[in-house]
This record gives structure tokens, sequence and C-alpha cells, in this order.
């Protein structure tokens, strides 16, 4: 079959590799029908995930039809059209059973890994590194799913692909960072990054009742989109816009009830800091670049709430600890946890409360994957959300 | 005790010593220091299964090569004796193992005696703290000959580790049916330094199938 493969950092080539077999009873073959790029998968192209290997497969978010079902697996059969959430759970550990999916005790064949890092080891994830588990991504014809009894959510109506794929990660995370932030009725909830989790941030607080949206970005488009939805926009990069002053405005100098990092590990900075950062990860001597979790926590009003769907991978620098204490605020973050969203944001979607295809920007295949990855990091062209169709052999 | 604190309304009854040694009385006990070329390790997993059911798990001999690492065959001898044989890379070790303690549903005590490996080792099944599963302790003493410690820096997988990823595979076998695998995945060309890193991240050991 043919699989987006990466092949270093900055470096990925569509390759042709051996279809993917059923290794375990619970394991099912899915063919993929629709995959997409991801915020997520940046932070791959550009390094900053370790323990990833020439040749490792990409990509988490798809979706697709089964192909074939172990032994193990009752509730799927062949022809089955499924989307497949990119945190693999087993169901029966007792993360499962708390229902903290992504803190799935069994579904990591490298646990020690991630210990060894982090002292305690995450689910294992789809096409995301082997210190999240080696498995191969869904960034290509078909995949092995592991646990395909537990994750994958089946599709009976005649939804579209398009309006459905999102469910696999970036709709439950945006959902679940809207959730963390706590939000009550009459909240303003500030959203740093109007990327697809930032969108789906903003979509979701509304629909959690929030009475205010404050987006902020850079991107105009981005920004278009946030404003399209009802949220009012800031543009971080414009002269003369403090973050911290443009909230308080905004809020009559209360701050924001909650706030959420939808940017994560890579963020950009127009400031001194940002320099300081990009030294120190050139060093070796900081492995992220906290810009907007800073902001974030200088910005919340006292005894609000931090929420961070952004990834960060390893040891930040100059976080003020300070701030957060001082104020007396809570911060809630992690992977999605997958299972716990997917059914009623199906629901949500069914009835026709929000169409989440709304931030397609590009259709492409395959062949086209590797010279995407590099406009979707640049960010130089408008560019909002890529889908892939791996069967087509020409872009639509 | 004393008197200052009379209210407890969650705490389970107080284990004065536990299993493995890990709690003397009331207070936690550090493993046993490496030394005199013996290499101690304890590590313990809490699983959702009933002792009972664990226990029988440990227990069955023809399974243990189905999850523990490398291990292609255990075979009984008498009622107390097995023979075992681990194969690593193209070295094969083997050896015997006598059962020193068997306690159904809590415990279960074994030594070698004669081969080439020289260890002891104890697994014991209790309820956890506010009955979330059954927290498996497994304690195991070893001195490594030249031969094993040769063939386990060749394939990446330091012992101690391998006792520590054994348990893991229990636990998963006990819990799910299977162990979680994905070393056969599908990928494209390695390059040179493919097999550095698989060996780095542990991945040259075959993971157990989950089936004997
Ligand atoms: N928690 C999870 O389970 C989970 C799941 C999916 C994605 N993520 C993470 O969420 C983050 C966003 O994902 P995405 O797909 O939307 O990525 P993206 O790269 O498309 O979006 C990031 C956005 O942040 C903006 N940005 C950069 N620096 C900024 C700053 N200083 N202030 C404000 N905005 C800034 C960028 O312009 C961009 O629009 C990533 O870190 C991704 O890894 C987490
Ligand atoms: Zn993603
Ligand atoms: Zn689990």
């Amino acid at each position: 079959m043919k699989a987006v493969c990466w092949m270093g950092t900055s470096k990925i080539e569509t390759l042709t590799v051996a279809d993917p077999e059923l290794l375990n009873p619970r394991d099912a073959i899915i063919k993929i029908t629709r995959t997409a790029i991801c915020g997520s998968d940046l932070h791959l192209y550009d390094g900053f995930i370790p323990t990833m290997e020439a040749g490792d497969i990409m990509g988490h978010e798809f979706m697709g039809i089964v192909e074939e079902v172990g032994p193990g697996v009752k509730n799927l059969k062949r022809g089955d059209r499924v989307v497949v959430p990119f945190t693999i759970a087993c169901g029966s550990c007792l993360f499962c059973k708390k229902k903290f999916w992504s803190a799935c005790d069994n579904s990591n064949p490298n646990a020690h890994l991630m210990e060894a890092a982090y002292g305690y080891s995450g689910s294992g994830l789809f096409g995301y590194s082997h210190m999240m588990g080696g498995y191969a991504g869904g960034q290509a014809q078909y995949v092995r799913v592991p646990f395909a009894d537990v994750g994958p959510l089946k599709i009976e109506s005649d939804l579209p692909d398009e309006k459905v794929l999102f469910l696999s990660d970036i709709f439950p995370t945006g959902y679940m960072a809207a959730e963390n932030a706590q939000i009550q009725p009459g909240d303003t909830v500030a959203v740093w990054g109007c990327g697809p989790v930032g969108q789906f941030a903003i979509a979701s607080a509304f629909l959690l009742g929030a009475a205010r949206v404050i987006a902020i970005d850079r991107l105009p488009e981005r920004l278009e989109m946030a404003r399209s939805i009802g949220a009012i926009t800031v543009d971080y990069s414009e002269e003369d816009v403090s973050v911290l002053t443009a909230l308080k405005d905004l809020t009559g100098g209360v701050g924001p009830d909650a706030c959420i990092d939808a940017v994560g590990l890579e963020a950009h900075s127009t400031e001194l800091q940002g320099l300081y950062d990009v030294v120190k990860t050139a060093l070796m001597m900081e492995t992220d670049r906290p810009a907007v979790l800073r902001q974030a926590i200088q910005s919340v009003r006292k005894g609000g709430t931090l929420s961070i769907p952004g990834v960060y991978g390893g040891l930040l620098d100059k976080v003020p600890f300070g701030a957060a204490f001082g104020k007396g605020i809570t911060m809630k973050m992690g992977q999605t946890n997958m299972h716990n969203y997917m059914k009623p944001l199906l629901e949500r979607i069914e009835k026709g409360q929000i169409d989440p295809s709304y931030i397609i920007s590009h259709r492409i295949t395959l062949d086209e994957a590797p010279a995407m990855y590099k406009v979707w990091r640049d960010k130089k062209e408008k560019v909002t959300k890529i889908v892939i169709d791996p069967w087509a052999e020409k872009a639509a | 005790m004393s008197t200052a604190l009379t209210e407890r309304p969650g705490a389970d009854v107080l284990p004065r010593v536990s299993g493995a040694a890990a709690l003397l009385n009331g207070h936690y006990a550090p493993p046993p220091e490496n030394k005199d070329g013996k290499t101690w390790v304890r590590t313990s997993a809490l699983v959702q299964e009933e002792p009972q059911k664990l226990y029988e798990l440990w227990h069955d001999l023809e399974k243990v090569p189905a999850w523990q690492e490398e291990i292609v065959s255990v075979t009984k001898t008498s009622a107390k004796t097995s023979h075992w044989v681990l194969q690593s890379g193209d070295k094969t070790i083997e050896w015997d193992a006598e059962l020193l303690a068997d306690e159904p549903g809590k415990r279960i005590a074994w030594k070698s005696i004669g081969g080439d490996v020289h260890e002891a080792g104890e697994v014991i099944f209790e309820a956890s703290p506010g009955n979330r599963g059954t927290m498996v302790t497994v304690l195991m003493e070893f001195e490594m000959g030249v031969l094993t410690r040769m063939v386990k820096t060749f394939t990446g997988r330091d012992p101690k580790q391998a006792v520590v990823e054994n348990l893991r595979h229990f636990k998963a076998l006990a819990e799910t049916g299977e162990i979680p695998r994905s070393q056969s995945a599908p990928h494209g060309e390695r390059g040179m330094i493919g097999g550095v890193k698989r060996s780095i991240y542990g991945e040259k050991i075959p993971t157990p199938t989950g089936v004997a």
C-alpha cells in the first residue's frame, strides 16, 4: 500500500510499504477512506517529539471501512463504516474504567520509554513516535487498529466522510478543551490559536454556554473563520497589541474566566522571550517554547481556569508559576479522552448543530502530502485543514 | 496509634508488613541493595482481576511463553520442579526451577536449582487499598552469569527491565486477553541507524504473543 512516511526532521515521503496484518485477536484492519494532517503532526515534522524512526508511517486522524476483524471483535464486521479515535484504549484497565481513556495502561507496547520520561506511560497513539507505541499511522491506504472492539465509532447514517472525519481527534479535542475550561453561564473564554483545535474549542465553548469568546492568532483567514462562528478576534502580531492588555480591555480589567491554550509547544512569539526560547531549544536546554502558556497564565482572571489542549513534550523554562499560585488558578490538560466524546458529538453533527467540515481548505492525494506538510507548517498560503483521499490519484 | 486523629472515614485497615517486603512496621522499605554480584528487582502492577485468577494464570507453566519475554518453553519435571528454556537472538539458556512456596490466591515463590541462571523470586497477590484491583508485586534476586549478561546487553534489554516488562505483559494479558504489540507494523526504509534505535527502544525483544 501507499503511506506517508517520516524520514527525518522536515523530511516526509510517500512510499510503497507492506500492508498491515491482524496481530492480536481484538485487532481490525481498516481500509482508509479519508485521513487528515494535524497540528500535532507538525511537532513530529519539526523534530520536537523524540523516538521517531525513519520509515514510520504518519497520521492519527482517519476513518474508513472495516476490511477484516480478529476473532475477538464481535461488534464490527467487514463493510462497517467507522471513525477511529487517535488514542488507543483497552477498555478494561483501571484508567479505562474511570473513563480516562488517554491514560490506558495496556495499549502502549513501549510503555517503558514513556515511563522513563514521564514517570508513567499514557495510552498508545497511532503514528506518533515509538515512545507512544510505535504503531503505524493512518496517512495510508490501510491501517491496523488494536482494541477495535473499544475505539472505532460506527457511522450508520449517510453523512459524508468530511462531516464525521474530525471525530477522530480535533473536534473531541476542542470539545474537551472547552469542557476542561469549566465554563459557567456568562463566562468569557479566551482561546489562543485558531487552528483546527482552536476552532473547535471556540465552537464548543459556545455550545457549552460561553457568553463571549475571544480568539487570538495572527493568520487573517483563521481569525476570519473564528469571527464567522461568533468570536471576537485579536491579532497578536499587530503593532502595539499586547495580548494581556487586549484581554483586560475586553473584560473590564477582570481577565477572561477561562483561557484555552490551543497552540502548544511550538508557539510563535514576537517578544524578546521568543528569541530566548529559540536559543534555549537550539542549545537543547529547553525542549518546548511555552510563549502562549506564559501569556495564558498571566491573562486568566483570579481563580480562573486554564485549559491546555496544545501539546507539550518536555521541559519548559520561565513558566510564571508564582502568578498561577498567586491567583489560585486551576489548570486542566492532557491528551483527549476521545471515547467520551465521539458519540455525543456525532449526535450533535446529526442534529445539525455543527458541521465540522467548515475548516477544510485543501483536499489532496497521498502523493501530494509531503509537499503539503511544508505548506501546513509555513502557513504562507491560506491553509486551515488538509484532508487526504488515500485512493485518489489526482487532487480533486 | 495515638488519639490525635479519631476519624478516618475512608481508611482501610493498615497493614503492618506487606508481601515482598515493601512495608515493614508501617514504614516503606526500599528493595534490597545490589551487592555481592546479586541484583534485586521489585516491581508491582495494579490488575483489574481477582487474586485467585491471577494466581492461576501465573501458575500455569505451559502458558508462561505466552507472556514472558524470550521464554520458549517451560516443562514440568516433577510436582515442584520445572525446566526452563530461554532463547535470546541465537543464544539458548536453560535452567531448572523449584517451587518454594505455593499459597493459592496469595503467593508463589521459586528458585533456580541448576543451569545457566541463578535466581530466586516471589510473586504476591494482595487486595489494593480501597479495592481498586489486585496489587501484584514481584520480587526477584539474581546472579548474572557472564553469558546471560552478554546476551542481554546484545539485545538491549537489561534483566531488571525484563522483570518489569514481564509483569506488564502479565497484567495486559489478564486484563485484556492479549498483549499490545506493534513490532511488525508496516514501515518505509529504516535507514542506517534503524537497528540501533530498535535496540535502544527495546524493540529487538519480540513482544510475547499472548497465546501459548
Ligand atoms: N490534546 C490533544 O489530545 C491534542 C489533539 C490534537 C491536537 N493537539 C494540539 O493542539 C495544538 C493545535 O493544533 P492545531 O491542529 O490547531 O494546530 P495548528 O498548527 O494548525 O494551529 C496552531 C495555531 O496557533 C497559532 N499560534 C502560534 N503562536 C501563537 C501565539 N503566540 N498566540 C496565538 N496563536 C498562536 C498559529 O498561527 C496557528 O494558527 C497543537 O499543539 C496540537 O499538537 C492536541
Ligand atoms: Zn491530531
Ligand atoms: Zn485501558
